[in-house]
């Protein structure tokens, strides 16, 4: 039985399995309960007890070893889907959610696939393609070269004359890429062979497609993305912009909307951009289209998404609109209901990814048993997470802990409340990020939003230390700890926390999501 | 006992004072020298992981918890790990040699046994989350032994690569 709000729509669906894990599927999951639909989630042999499993209605196990055998194996995914009758299959971000093909074998299986179509993610998911159609729907692209070099070919020659033809210094970036993976910048043509060769090892390793291209590398730029959501009545909207200029190698720390960068000038034309964009490839559902906004004010085409994106809590927070849902009705063949000019922008909305890696380490993957698990909560805090307290983090799977997400009036105060709610986010038995993070958003030029995409890579580590901790208080505290005989094994009397997430006080009853 | 925090070569010594469910400790040496510090009184708040710590007329609650010889300490929103040393046990790691940062797959071997290198120099890749890190010299000096060849598993703390000067 598919829920009452779906009754008049024309491809109506009733239970969703979730091909992915950790936060995303526990997002869609209990997306898919809020909308009165069943829920199905699929787990590898490690994965059985994790939070994802916990929170869908039922799980198919996914038996073998590594992500090829597991999450990334369409067939047996779609066959889990027939043996517990899910009839939609909702992708999250990451592993199958850009591979045409699954998409493609989902519908033909008779399955509803909660994305975009099969030829929409072809186009926009090669790069190369991307930019020629960009190019012809008038949206503008960075200078680069489109020439596909394929690994393995005779390319050194191709790639030596490119690169003079678009200049120094270059991003090299895979076609099929995302995430910063198999993307390389090189600032001086000696570097050009390696960092290509290493490009295209980590895209085939990632992706299973070792083509790259290369394209000028704009410095002091941001990164402004638009959130598009489309149906399949040609109706198209943009959600605004979100800035995620604060990046470490390429890849995204901080998210933050609307853009301290941004002016209601700059946002128009790029949502007009985005919109272009997606309809030049028939965007059905929620996707993202990536801009550079250079410090003139000008912006260029880099990717579109084609699919829920990571950071897309803080579209969610300052518009109102929970994305997940859209992306059910829009996947039923229900209209949008909402038009540009509904959509509007309360306050300000920041992101900051919590991540098990040790920025002491040069932010290598971090290993072990949470020990100590308390996120934070309070008025205009969620939390999407993926893990409970006493889950061991291992390098299987992507490093990412936990979303921190924080709704206040204005940047200044979200800037607080979320220093505030990382300040009290206690995480113990693995090193992550929180400390780091809270350096990088205290830092002036984060404060002050003059940040661009370099800012993290190019700033001293330094500066983003924060006040020297206390040595001997922190020895006396563990002395006595020990002494006490405050080991974990010995102390019974575990708070109360909540049965679905892990959290105590769950932020997502308490912060009153909104839905259109 | 004996007590360090990580990447610091000092050993801390303290001499506790045991109450009604609380320790006090006022004095402490570091590599056998006194250091100047505040009373501290820590006292177990009989919840699981959470102990009251009292500094200078200031009361704080601290999170706790301890796995191996390490204990992870939560206060004033920070989070800090500090190790406990049997009584003369001296770190056996050695200066030059390098070990695996995370378990992962060695995917390239760029230095040689017996070649000088500079520090900073790059001696292997290793891939660990479809992700490439690079394993750079520590110091200057001549490689005296690569443990693993391309396409080895390396467990995390393995020795990869020693330096000698």
């Amino acid at each position: 039985m598919s829920p009452h709000w779906m009754t008049d729509a024309p491809r109506p669906f009733s239970k969703v399995l979730v091909a992915n894990r950790g936060e995303i599927a526990v997002r869609v999951l209990q997306a898919a309960r809020e909308a009165g639909l069943s829920s199905v989630a699929i787990f590898s042999e490690s994965d059985s007890s994790s939070l994802h499993v916990e929170m869908a209605d039922e799980s198919v196990l996914l038996e073998g070893d590594g992500l090829e055998m597991t999450y990334l194996n369409g067939s047996a995914i779609i066959e889990a889907a027939r043996s517990s009758g899910a009839d939609a299959i909702h992708p999250g971000y990451g592993f199958l959610s850009e591979r045409a093909n699954f998409a493609r074998a989902v519908e033909g299986a008779g399955i509803r696939w909660i994305g975009p179509s099969a030829n929409a993610i072809e186009t926009m998911g090669d790069k190369i393609s991307a930019r020629s159609l960009m190019i012809e729907s008038g949206v503008p692209v960075i200078p680069g070269d489109q020439i596909p070099m394929e690994e393995g070919a005779d390319h050194l020659g191709a790639l030596a004359s490119a690169a003079a033809k678009v200049g120094y210094p270059l991003l090299i970036k895979a076609s099929a890429g995302g995430g910063g993976k198999g993307m390389r910048s090189v600032l001086v043509p000696k570097n050009l062979r390696s960092e290509f060769e290493a490009a295209a090892r980590e895209a085939s390793a990632a992706f299973g497609d070792g083509t790259v291209y290369i394209e000028r590398l704009l410095n002091r730029a941001r990164h402004v993305e638009i959130q598009v959501l489309c149906d399949s009545h040609d109706g198209a909207i943009h959600l605004n912009e979100r800035d995620c200029s604060l990046q470490r190698r390429y890849q995204k720390v901080v998210e933050e909307a609307p853009s301290p960068a941004v002016t209601p000038a700059i946002r128009d034309a790029m949502g007009e951009a985005a919109v272009t964009a997606a309809r030049s490839v028939g965007y059905v559902g929620a996707g993202t289209v990536e801009f550079l906004l250079a410090s003139n004010g000008e912006f260029y085409f880099l990717e579109m998404n084609t699919r829920i994106q990571v950071e897309h809590p803080v579209t969610e927070m300052t518009t109102g609109i929970d994305l997940v849902q859209k992306q059910l009705e829009v996947a039923a063949g229900l209209p949008l209901g909402i038009s540009q000019q509904d959509v509007t922008q309360n306050g300000h909305s920041i992101e900051a990814r919590v991540y098990a890696e040790d920025p002491s380490r040069g932010f290598l993957p971090s290993i072990g048993e949470l020990l100590v698990w308390r996120p934070p909560s309070g008025p205009g805090i969620r939390v999407d997470s993926g893990v409970r307290e006493g889950d061991s983090v291992t390098i299987e799977y992507d490093p990412m802990l936990a979303k921190l997400i924080v709704h206040a009036p204005n940047r200044v105060s979200a800037i607080r409340r979320l220093d505030n709610a990382l300040s009290s986010f206690v995480v113990l038995g693995v090193r992550t990020n929180i400390d780091f993070l809270r350096n990088a958003l205290a830092h002036d030029s984060f404060q002050s939003g003059e940040i661009d995409t370099g800012f993290l890579d190019s700033t001293e580590q330094s500066e983003l230390c924060g006040e020297d901790a206390d040595q001997p208080t922190l020895v006396a505290i563990a002395a006595s700890a020990q002494r006490l005989g405050l080991d974990r094994q010995d102390n019974a009397g575990m708070e109360v926390t909540d049965d679905h997430t892990g959290h105590q006080g769950d932020p997502f009853r308490t912060l009153g999501r909104t839905f259109p | 006992m004996e007590w360090s925090v990580p990447d610091d070569s000092g050993r801390y010594k303290a001499s506790l004072k045991e109450g009604d469910d609380s320790v006090t400790i006022s004095s402490m040496t570091r590599d056998g020298t006194e250091v100047h510090m505040l009373e501290v009184q820590v006292e177990s708040e009989d919840k699981k992981g959470r102990v009251i710590v009292r500094v200078g007329g200031s009361t704080r609650i601290a999170h706790v918890a301890r796995v191996g010889d390490t204990w992870w300490v939560h206060i004033d929103g920070r989070a800090h790990e500090v190790v406990f040393h049997e009584q003369g046990s001296r770190s056996s790691e050695n200066e030059g040699s390098l070990k695996a940062p995370m378990p992962g797959t060695v995917l390239q071997v760029m230095a040689k046994e017996g070649q000088r290198v500079r520090e900073g120099q790059h001696l292997m890749t290793l891939e660990a989350m479809k992700m490439e890190h690079k394993i750079l010299a520590p110091k200057a000096g001549e490689i005296t032994r690569i443990h693993f060849s391309e396409g080895d598993r390396v467990d995390m703390g393995a020795s990869l690569v020693e330096i000698g000067d």
